[in-house]
């Protein structure tokens, strides 16, 4: 008796193995990682953005996008700090990573010669157009911070009635700020019909009067800017209160603010309330106050996984979804391919994305494309303005005429 | 004309802000002799407490920002007891590294909360269309801001010159063991000036908030902001505070509208104090106010 039991109990385990191990060899998990600032400077837009980016590989490994594959994309804080962002990504290095998911300017700029050694696909949340050069593996989401401004000055040239229009830059005193402003200066030379009046730098500022004044006095009509929201809210709170602010874009002797994807959606508003009023703001994202098929699959998936409406509708959410969707598109194509999902192959993959083989994940304005020479994501822009409180479409999403001509 | 005089008003505008932050780092100097490094935390705590109050729990903001400046009152009262009691006596600069300590604490706390990293803005509570006067506009925010700035400075210069306590205050200033000598709690004085010092940092948070919005990053960059104010003006100084903040508002907004854009020149406005300051010091090395100590040998 005593042997039929142990008899039993060993079939009962030997099955148990082979069922359990059969799954294991199914199931292969790939591994990335992710560093960005969840706290600390910035983490207004990091938060939301590693949100979007866990949620997004959740919702891939549970309604098995790649099969019994899987996704197991590590996110750590590095509060904004290089030295930190450095060793998360040494050490998921050592994890055996297949691709990274990295953060700010600065991080991307510091360890851009170690992606180019370890060869390995990067995907950053920042648009310096910087990022690309001397790069291989670097590929931007979107369009960089200077075609955005120099959409933006495109935008002012084509709508602007009388005369060559006045322009100052309001940038952020570092190389995410500074990048652009010599590519406007270069679009302008190549024939951009507006006047580049001054580039101005800001501080920790509690007052810009003295700023906004001088502009006027020097007849600037429009201010694109190029850093976060906090610095643009207290300026278009002052020109505000001056009286300053135009009510509609370009009216005479007023001035009308724009700037790019970091300085514009719903934080400001939050900032600046009814000053944000008329600001206009150019990303490379759908934005969920515009309602559409593409916004509902987002805040669907914020819903799912318990994310609040902050966090919901936030563009930065659907930035941090973006990365991961291309990520999973680049691993399934690999697979799809027969091929070993690894460094080498979804760098190919990335490199792959154009003409009918482009990628339209529903959270941008426009199909990611890349190519060995063009490792810039989704270059169709789309302009928005605030009305009403809320950002609204202006027109269609648009690629920047001036970038291609001086590239 | 109205140009020159609008930088005017903004600059005196600015200066007093400047002023009401770094009032919390002279208190605190001028009773224990400690740069603290986590003020800037303080004050975004302060606006923190009044969002959370008004918006969160429907108090009206005018109460939440009184109540805001008890809580932080009680609050720093409780950091200098937990962190900083038990150092009476011990090397400035280890009192200063636990300021820094305390300052990454605070991060840390807040970080845990929303605040630490969404933007918020106050609801709106005072009149939107500003008050101009011959071309020269300010708004009422900035006027409020100007006012409490005053009240606050003429209460506590009154507080430290004729109240028995301030005058207690000054005493341990000068000389802790002298003042224990002759029965100042001493302890309870560091207390008071930490106090005091919440309390100022929380009214400035909401005056900067209101201003530039609720961002933990720009408002608990104030704390740094400010030092050049209380170092031109002396470390131990209210009046200084005062003065050398309109000095570096004035000097800010005139360097930022006549010199920047213009010569070639841009960003004066961030380095004209500090080259005012670095001039200054050199003929006056304990800034426009500060105590010059001579010591017997």
């Amino acid at each position: 008796m005593k042997s039929k039991n142990f008899l039993t109990a060993l079939l009962i385990l030997v099955v148990m193995f082979a069922f359990t191990s059969s799954v294991y060899a199914g199931g292969k998990v790939y591994k990335l990682g992710m560093s960005l600032a969840i706290t600390g400077p910035t983490s207004d837009a990091g938060n939301p953005y590693a949100k979007g980016t866990e949620d997004y590989f959740k919702f891939v490994n549970e309604t098995k996008i790649l099969g019994d594959d899987t996704i197991e994309c590590t996110i750590r804080d590095d509060q904004y700090k290089t030295d930190v962002t450095k060793r998360n990504f040494e050490e998921y290095l050592d994890d055996g990573i297949v691709m990274y998911l990295n953060y700010s300017t600065g991080s991307t700029l510091g360890l851009k010669r170690d992606f180019e050694e370890e060869q390995i696909a990067v995907l950053p949340a920042s648009y310096h157009a910087g990022n690309l050069d001397d790069s291989n593996y670097i590929f931007l989401p979107i369009a960089s911070y200077s075609d955005q401004l120099v959409i933006l000055a495109e935008y002012v040239a084509k709508n602007h009635k009388g005369g060559k229009a006045k322009v100052a830059l309001f940038v952020h005193p570092s190389a995410f700020g500074r990048g652009p402003v010599s590519d406007v200066e270069k679009a302008v030379v190549a024939g951009l019909n507006i006047e580049l009046v001054e580039v101005v730098e800001h501080g920790k500022d509690l007052d810009n009067t003295a700023m906004l004044k001088r502009l006027m006095s020097k007849k600037v009509q429009y201010v694109i800017s190029q850093t976060v929201q906090s610095p643009v809210a207290t300026m278009i709170k002052d020109s505000q209160r001056l009286g300053l602010t135009a009510s509609s874009f370009g009216e005479a002797g007023k001035i009308t603010f724009l700037g790019a994807h970091y300085t514009g959606g719903n934080d400001l508003i939050a900032l600046a309330g009814t000053a944000a009023e008329n600001y206009f703001w150019t990303t490379g994202f759908n934005i969920t106050s515009v309602p559409g098929e593409k916004t509902t699959k987002q805040l669907a998936l914020a819903k799912l996984f318990g994310r609040d409406e902050k966090a919901a509708n936030s563009h930065n959410y659907a930035a941090g979804i973006m990365v991961a969707q291309v990520a999973t598109e680049a691993i399934r194509r690999a697979k799809a391919a027969g091929l070993e999902v690894n460094k080498a192959n979804l760098y190919k993959m990335l490199n792959g994305m154009n003409g009918a083989n482009a990628y339209s994940p529903y959270t941008t304005s426009g199909p990611v494309t890349y190519s060995k020479t063009d490792r810039m994501g989704v270059d169709l822009l789309q302009i928005y303005s605030v009305q009403g409180g809320v950002f609204k479409a202006v027109g269609e999403a648009l690629e920047s005429e001036y970038m291609k001509k001086i590239k | 004309m109205s140009y020159f005089f609008q930088i005017v008003v903004s600059g005196i505008v600015v200066g007093s802000i400047y002023a009401l932050a770094a009032l919390g780092l002279v208190l605190v100097y001028k009773s224990s002799r400690v740069a603290n490094f986590a003020h800037g935390q303080i004050i975004a705590a302060g606006a923190f407490i009044t969002y959370y109050l008004s918006v969160s729990l429907g108090v009206p903001i005018f109460f939440s920002f009184l109540a805001s400046m008890i809580i932080t009152f009680f609050l720093a009262m409780s950091v200098e007891r937990i962190f900083l009691r038990k150092l009476i006596g011990e090397p400035i600069i280890s009192v200063i590294m636990v300021t820094i300590g305390l300052g990454s604490i605070l991060d840390g706390l807040i970080y845990l909360t929303p605040f630490g990293s969404e933007n918020f803005s106050f609801p709106a509570f005072l009149p939107q269309e500003p008050l101009s006067l011959g071309g020269v506009s300010i708004s009422w925010t900035q006027l409020v801001g100007v006012i409490v700035t005053f009240i606050l400075i003429g209460g506590l210069s009154w507080f430290f010159k004729k109240s028995t306590i301030g005058i207690s205050m000054r005493a341990v200033s000068d000389d802790q063991f002298a003042s224990m000598s002759v029965g100042i709690s001493v302890p309870k004085v560091f207390g008071l000036a930490w106090a005091l010092a919440g309390l100022s940092a929380a009214a400035a948070g909401c005056i900067i908030g209101n201003i530039t919005g609720l961002n933990f990053d720009t408002l608990h960059a104030f704390g740094i902001i400010v030092f050049p104010v209380i170092i031109l003006g002396g470390l131990d100084s209210i009046l200084g505070a005062v003065v050398a903040g309109i000095i570096i508002g004035l000097i800010q907004q005139f360097s930022s509208g006549y010199l920047d854009g213009n010569f070639g020149l841009k960003g004066t406005g961030d380095v004209m104090p500090y080259i005012i300051l670095v001039v200054v010091l050199f003929f006056k090395p304990h800034g426009l106010f500060g105590i010059h100590e001579i010591e017997r040998v």
